[in-house]
């Protein structure tokens, strides 16, 4: 009894922080009464849970002593371990590389002044909030491979994608990857996914955009090729299934344009009396070789539909028009008729060139020349009669088509287009016109003094004012028949009837035209977004997986034998032959081959082209304007070609059929042989009867490059392959 | 010879009663068969572009040159340079057409004026009042059409040569190997029937498909490429380029084996001349007639280029001058075959062109023409149809400009052709529905 005791009846009006405390109390000590000294305490604060990756920071509070060290202990060890986790001397801990399991330790510390005396915390370990840095998704879906980067993944992560949570495969805490079943739209660049790590400390990361790329099956990839290029080979086909259709457009769309050199001032000597031959050689060495291949194809249909031909136009002035097509054919549309309207090719093949306002001559009145005014709106943007969105000519109450515009309107148009010549040699205006220097690839400038400047009373009621220049009428005149609603379904119906199909439906003349009409962003002719419209169509695209869906179209015999040349690989020997000095002159001659089978690319015999868009096949109702040109003549001619490709006798170039070729090889086994040459030629579609029709007969020849050349002359000669469909 | 109308009734009357057949010996490759029918060909010449018809047929007479002079100012030919007619003394040719006039003069070439695309007779007008036109016609192609298919729209599907094969085909080409129009010049539809289809050649390429081939593997691999054709895919471009290639191998291996052993032609026709090439390649067909079993044939050949919008005087005067020389080899050949009064060939074109010049030495887009026929059976040194009066807005202008309403249709001139080809007066509403819409579907030139 005395006051020893009281202390401990002290106690019960401590704090809560303190109950965690012990305190140790002295004895009373002998000799006298004293007061015992306060035991030393040491609370540890910090936070209780940490995630892998990261590090926690305690803190001890030591009290009741001026030495506030501590010895930091994990589970009982100072300094903690490998398998429990780190802490330094500051009571900085860091959490072990793994979860342990339990995901407990034991924090304390425990104080230098007084090593009965210590403090201690339950630390829980969690799962690190993982971070993604890069994704992609590829596969030919509907499944796809979603491969992920990023940092902090965990056995057990999830990706979280399109509403779904999938379980991951996790290579390592920076690579995860899963399969997903998805629903992704043709066109899709990126959707967003987000990993999640598992409990303990379950979190998901943000979100981060993944580079999506549908691959294309086999099919899809070789008819994409075949309607997109002059020719498809293994190597593209290989190539477009790994990138797939958006991503093969894409690149297309980027590629850098391939444009023909301008013919030289003197021209090489084999150009010396006829420029021809050097426009051809030019323009068959892009078409078979530039890598912007699409590009390529789409100034191939434009110059099928702005007809101009060497027949009666300079060579010069066709290769920078072919120039203006490449460079425009992704821009918009109403920038290509401007274009084509200056060009001096289109100035000089339908007299916009030198049209001069109309005047009394000898008391004898003239009319302006109607010519480029008719044909820009009857040929080029408009067509005869007013059209529907999908195409179909609008009708009367009697049910008669209704005149697109008048005699008058073409007269009108004629004289708005008047006053234009050839440029300066600097593209400044000349001082006299006609101007008699001819400037072949600049565009044509206008002198004011022979424009008619009367009003001119154009299409839906817009009318030219009386006193504008030549500029100004012209772009008025051009606006005027952008802005017709014909514009769109009649350029991109014949525009479809040259990448895919030659009588498409309305539904899907419709579709395109809607998106020339507005691109998504209020813009009107975006040849882009038209171009991708036609190509990724459902119908452009329902033969990838039904090889009896109707569609598709007669290659034409310039294609035709690009197709070959490419497919082929035939290789231009002018160097190895020590040909002329201009170099692959024999490109060149590639035009004889097609030209007997009524083609010769540039030389159309008149504005309509080779073959008109509104040709049906004679006793049928079958809109196939490529047909225009098919008749027994030509069908024996392109036979006759067909053995001369065979037998390597395209004059310059090289291909090689011969036993010791890749496709020699293959011919040990004709199915393999004509396996390959049905995926080269005809997507893979090949129909069994055809297949082994092909293989008995090669199988009956016993040199294998015969079998080579007999297989390939079967193929490239059938209707079959003929129609590109 | 003149064609000789009591064989053509008697042929008819044969026909009716089903005996024609019957009259011809078996075996059509019989080059010594005597037919039951005389021989008639029709050989149609297409000017594409419209040829201009005002500097190609021209006033002569004093007034009537100072006034063509006087309107077309820089498009007007030189008098001193014209060619006259005998029989015509008011008229003359364009300088690079001698040998038309050669034969013009001679009565085996006549002109028959201010023919176009009509559905009924037309009046200035009533064209103004827009009363029932052929459509579009200013329109290269439609024109073109409705010269083939002489009908007022280029949507009627058939030529007036198809409907004339396919309404007497089996008549007179019972045996015939080959089909009764063949064109050296393409797919047109002025040889489109509704049963009947055209065979299509290449000049100077009769031949079969090349094959390099050795021993027997060509015969292979035909017979495997046939094999090919016949599979059916399903799909409509692919069958209907089966049929082509078809007909294309059957007609090759015919027209092959029936010019295998035939002497060459005598008759040296022009170089470097497309339509002289063409119309040697008929005159080549035409000899082997009756190894094909043909006793009626047409042929379509054609050349452009006529278009003249600018420098209209050199550009048409180097193409009359390929005309001229080519007519007149083909003529010459059809004599040494024995035939000149069995073929009878004629010009057809869009349309004629503005007598008003425009300001770039050319001339646009107009309507009736003035065509040549020729041959031994013509009626020749004269001038069919009615000439217009060549006044700027005058009576004969369908305007302003000089583009003159046709007096004579283009049906009708048809209708005359092929009924001296062998249609008779009730077939003729079959081929040509509105010919009855005219007074005369006989214009009498032939």
């Amino acid at each position: 009894m005395g006051p020893c005791v009281s202390l401990r009846n002290s106690l019960p009006s401590v704090s809560a922080l303190l109950l965690a405390a012990t305190i140790t109390l002295t004895g009373c000590g002998g000799g006298g009464i004293s007061t015992p000294a306060a035991p030393v305490a040491v609370t540890v604060t910090g936070n209780n849970q940490v995630r892998l990756g990261t590090t926690a920071q305690l803190t001890a509070a030591v009290t009741n002593t001026s030495n506030t060290a501590v010895n930091w202990q994990v589970n009982g060890v100072t300094g903690g371990a490998a398998a429990t986790g780190t802490i330094s001397t500051t009571g900085l801990y860091t959490p072990p590389a793994a979860i342990p399991s339990p995901n407990t330790v034991t924090i304390t510390a425990v104080s230098q002044a007084s090593a009965s005396s210590s403090g201690s915390m339950t630390e829980a370990i969690l799962n690190p909030i993982p971070t993604v840095t890069t994704a992609t998704i590829a596969g030919l879906g509907p499944n796809y491979t979603v491969t992920v980067t990023g940092v902090g993944f965990v056995s057990g992560a999830q990706v979280q994608l399109q509403g779904q949570t999938l379980a991951a495969t996790v290579a390592s805490p920076t690579q995860l990857t899963c399969t997903a079943n998805l629903t992704l739209a043709q066109g899709t660049t990126s959707i967003p996914v987000s990993v999640i790590n598992p409990d303990p400390g379950t979190a998901t990361s943000s979100p981060a955009n993944a580079q999506v790329t549908i691959q294309a099956p086999v099919t899809a990839a070789a008819r994409l090729l075949d309607q997109t290029t002059f020719g498809p080979t293994l190597t593209d086909i290989q190539h477009v299934e790994s990138v797939g259709i958006t991503g093969y457009l894409n690149e297309q769309f980027a590629a850098q344009p391939t444009t023909l050199a301008l013919i030289a001032a003197t021209p090489p000597t084999a150009c010396t009396n006829n420029l021809v031959p050097c426009a051809q050689s030019e323009w068959w060495q892009a078409t078979l070789t530039a890598p912007d291949q699409l590009r390529q194809r789409v100034a191939f249909a434009l110059a099928e539909m702005f007809v101009i031909s060497t027949n009666s136009v300079n060579s010069r002035a066709v290769v920078a028009f072919q120039n203006t097509l490449v460079n425009d054919a992704f821009g918009n549309f109403a920038t290509i008729m401007k274009d084509v309207t200056l060009s001096p090719g289109m100035g000089a093949y339908l007299d916009m060139l030198n049209s001069n306002k109309p005047v009394t001559v000898n008391g004898a009145p003239q009319i302006a020349n109607e010519n480029y005014a008719r044909e820009l709106m009857q040929l080029f943007t408009m067509g005869l009669y007013l059209l529907n969105a999908d195409g179909t000519p609008k009708l009367d109450s009697t049910g008669n088509p209704i005149p697109a515009y008048t005699q008058d309107q073409v007269q009108a148009f004629a004289r708005a287009y008047t006053g234009w010549t050839y440029a300066t040699a600097t593209g400044g205006t000349s001082t006299s016109f006609p101007n008699r220097a001819a400037n072949y690839t600049m565009p044509m400038a206008a002198v004011e003094a022979n424009h008619d400047t009367a009003a001119k009373v154009l299409l839906n009621g817009t009318t030219l004012p009386a006193g504008q220049t030549s500029a100004q009428d012209l772009d008025g005149a051009l606006a005027n028949i952008f802005a017709h609603p014909n514009v769109g379904p009649f350029v991109c119906r014949q525009l479809i009837q040259h990448l895919v199909a030659s009588d498409p439906s309305p539904a899907y003349v419709a579709r395109v035209s809607a998106v020339f009409a507005n691109n998504g962003s209020n813009v009107r002719g975006d040849m882009k977004a038209v171009i991708t419209a036609i190509l990724t169509d459902k119908e452009a695209r329902a033969a990838d997986t039904d090889a009896t869906a109707p569609g598709g179209h007669l290659r034409e015999p310039v294609l035709w034998l690009t197709n070959m040349i490419r497919g082929l690989g035939f290789t231009n020997n002018d160097a190895v032959a020590g040909n002329d000095v201009v170099a692959n002159a024999s490109y060149n001659t590639l035009g004889n081959f097609t030209s007997t089978l009524s083609q010769k690319p540039y030389a159309s015999g008149s504005v309509f082209n080779f073959f008109p868009p509104g040709y049906v096949i004679p006793g049928t109702t079958t809109n196939a304007p490529e047909f225009s040109l098919e008749n027994t003549a030509t069908a024996v001619l392109r036979l006759s070609l067909a053995n001369t490709v065979v037998f390597n006798r395209i004059t310059g170039f090289a291909v090689n059929l011969s036993a010791t070729s890749s496709w020699g090889t293959l011919a040990a086994k004709p199915a393999d042989l004509v396996d390959a040459l049905a995926m080269l030629f005809m997507h893979g579609q090949m129909s069994s009867q055809m297949r082994t029709t092909i293989i008995n007969h090669i199988t009956t020849l016993t040199d294998p490059a015969q079998r080579v050349r007999v297989a390939t002359y079967l193929i490239i000669t059938s209707s079959q392959y003929k129609i590109l469909h | 010879m003149r064609p000789n109308r009591r064989s053509f009734i008697r042929c008819a009357a044969l026909a009716a009663t089903g005996n024609a057949i019957g009259l011809r010996p078996f075996g059509a490759l019989n080059a010594l068969a005597q037919s039951a029918y005389d021989y008639k060909a029709l050989v149609c010449v297409f000017l594409y572009g419209g040829n201009d018809a005002n500097n190609t047929f021209i006033p002569y007479d004093t007034s009537g040159y100072s006034s063509y002079a006087g309107v077309r100012g820089p498009l007007a030919i030189a008098q001193n340079q014209l060619l006259p007619l005998t029989p015509l003394p008011n008229f003359a040719l364009n300088p690079n057409l001698p040998d038309i006039q050669a034969l013009f003069n001679s009565s085996n070439a006549a002109i028959v004026a201010n023919v176009g695309t009509l559905v009924a007779p037309t009046t200035k007008a009533q064209y103004q009042a827009n009363q029932s036109l052929p459509s579009n016609l200013f329109s290269h192609p439609d024109q073109q059409l409705e010269w083939q298919n002489a009908a007022q729209s280029g949507a009627t599907p058939t030529g007036w040569a198809g409907r004339i094969a396919d309404t007497l085909n089996t008549t007179y080409n019972p045996n015939g190997t080959v089909p009764m129009i063949t064109s050296v010049a393409g797919d047109t539809l002025f040889c489109n029937g509704t049963s009947s289809t055209p065979v299509a050649v290449s000049p100077g390429n009769l031949g079969a498909a090349a094959c390099s081939e050795t021993g027997t593997e060509c015969g292979a691999r035909l017979a495997t490429a046939q094999a090919l054709l016949t599979f059916d895919t399903g799909l409509t471009l692919v069958q209907a380029d089966d049929t082509i290639t078809s007909n294309a191998y059957n007609y090759s291996k015919v027209l092959t084996a029936a010019t295998a052993s035939v002497p060459a032609l005598q008759t040296v026709f022009p170089a470097n001349n497309g339509l002289a090439s063409q119309l040697k390649q008929i005159a080549q067909i035409i000899q082997v007639r009756a190894a094909l079993g043909v006793n009626r044939q047409i042929f379509f050949a054609g050349i452009g280029n006529f278009d003249t919008h600018s420098d209209q005087l050199n550009l048409q005067n180097g193409l009359l001058a390929q005309i001229s020389p080519a007519l007149a080899a083909f003529y010459q050949a059809t004599q040494e075959l024995g035939v000149a009064s069995n073929v009878t060939s004629f010009t057809m074109s869009d349309f004629s062109r503005t007598y008003q010049p425009n300001s770039n030495t050319g001339s646009d887009h107009a309507w009736g023409s003035h065509h040549i026929v020729l041959g031994g059976a013509v009626k020749g040194g004269k001038m069919y149809g009615t000439f217009p009066t060549l006044a700027l807005g005058g009576p004969d202008d369908s305007g302003s400009n000089g583009r003159w309403v046709p007096t004579t249709g283009s049906v009708q001139y048809a209708a005359t052709l092929a009924q001296w080809f062998g249609v008779t007066s009730a077939q003729l509403p079959t081929i040509f529905p509105n010919i009855s819409s005219f007074v005369s579907s006989n214009l009498g030139f032939v």
